[in-house]
């Protein structure tokens, strides 16, 4: 889902760029309400982050012959909502485009929505959708971190499409042609992605019931949308 | 937890071995990353196309593998600290038992 750098025209970078400025905003000050009126919950905020981290950085054999990777921002989002994960995405991001040329400057705010707000919002409704149905918990952060990781592609498929329009069939065409990339590709990666985030989720359920009770998780099925 | 928990890494591994082997059998399998297959793309849809912005840096690919190993060991290890640090703290809890909770 990396848009490489400088392989989106000037126009749409920015476009990309302001769309994904306010979010970030709003996740750091997200964050910060989080540090000071639950700092008991930084080392998981930390955890969630390092997930994403390292889970970024893991380049995934597929079917199609050719490799990706997951984005682990599916279990952050479950934990602390989707908001906080648009700081958490951004700084791994910047790190790729920085440090690895994975990424990059110009395509840093299309990249950012992709990953680390897209993928996130989708994870978070995805969870409390299938809850709200009475899934069982493990199943529905499963879909939740799946789901994220398809959407985040999709989403990178389509910023695509609309930036390099197929001169034939448009930008539907080129959407199909560039999601053919994707989606293949990432099918059994986001299983793979799906399944760590229920062994992480497991984990905390076990050894970090506080935590978790002070962050609300696991929704309560009929609870009052407080959080957000 | 544990057994299941096992049961899922488990399948996980399954999952991206068996996505190797099917995939190694695809033609012309070299796993380049998706991400230059989609630049490639591009460079198909519309011909003329240039980047008009390169990269600020970019590291010799040794020195890219160590980062990418970096980035994922930094990762592995908060997570793994934090992972053991309250597993730890559960068992002390639950050796005294006067601690309630």
């Amino acid at each position: 889902m990396h848009i490489t750098e400088g392989f989106l025209p000037p126009l749409h970078a920015a476009v990309w760029t302001a769309v994904a400025l306010p979010f970030i905003v709003v996740s750091a000050c997200r964050v910060n309400r989080l540090m000071r009126d639950q700092p008991q919950t930084k080392l998981l905020l930390a955890a969630a982050g390092a997930f994403a981290f390292m889970i970024s950085a893991l380049k995934l054999p597929s079917v199609t012959g050719s490799c990706s990777h997951a984005t682990g921002t599916g279990l952050g989002a479950a934990l602390f909502g989707p908001s906080a994960m648009a700081l958490l995405g951004t700084l791994v991001l910047l790190f790729q485009a920085l440090l690895l040329a994975h990424g990059g400057i110009t395509t840093l705010g299309a990249n950012v929505f992709s990953m680390a707000i897209v993928g996130p919002w989708i994870a978070y409704a995805v969870l409390r959708g299938t809850q709200r149905l009475g899934a069982p918990l493990a199943l529905s952060v499963f879909l939740a971190a799946m789901l994220g990781n398809w959407a985040t592609y999709l989403t990178t498929a389509g910023q695509l499409a609309l930036a390099f329009p197929d001169p034939a069939s448009g930008i539907a065409g080129s959407f199909l042609k560039f999601a053919g990339v994707f989606a293949p590709t990432q099918l059994p990666l986001a299983v793979v992605e799906g399944l760590l985030t229920v062994v992480i989720v497991n984990f905390l359920r076990e050894y970090s019931g506080e935590e978790l009770r002070s962050l609300k998780f696991p929704p309560q099925t009929l609870a009052t949308e407080t959080r957000l | 937890m544990k057994a299941r928990n096992g049961g899922l890494l488990i399948l996980a591994v399954v999952l991206v071995v068996g996505s190797f082997l099917i995939g190694s059998r695809q033609k012309g399998a070299e796993f380049t990353g998706a991400d230059s297959q989609a630049m490639e793309t591009i460079a198909v849809l519309q011909q003329d196309y240039q980047p008009w912005f390169g990269f600020i840096w970019e590291p010799p690919p040794e020195i890219a593998s160590g980062l990418f190993a970096l980035q994922a060991a930094l990762g592995a290890g908060v997570l793994g600290y934090y992972l053991g640090f309250r597993r730890g703290q559960a068992q002390a809890r639950r050796k005294r038992p006067d601690a309630g909770d």
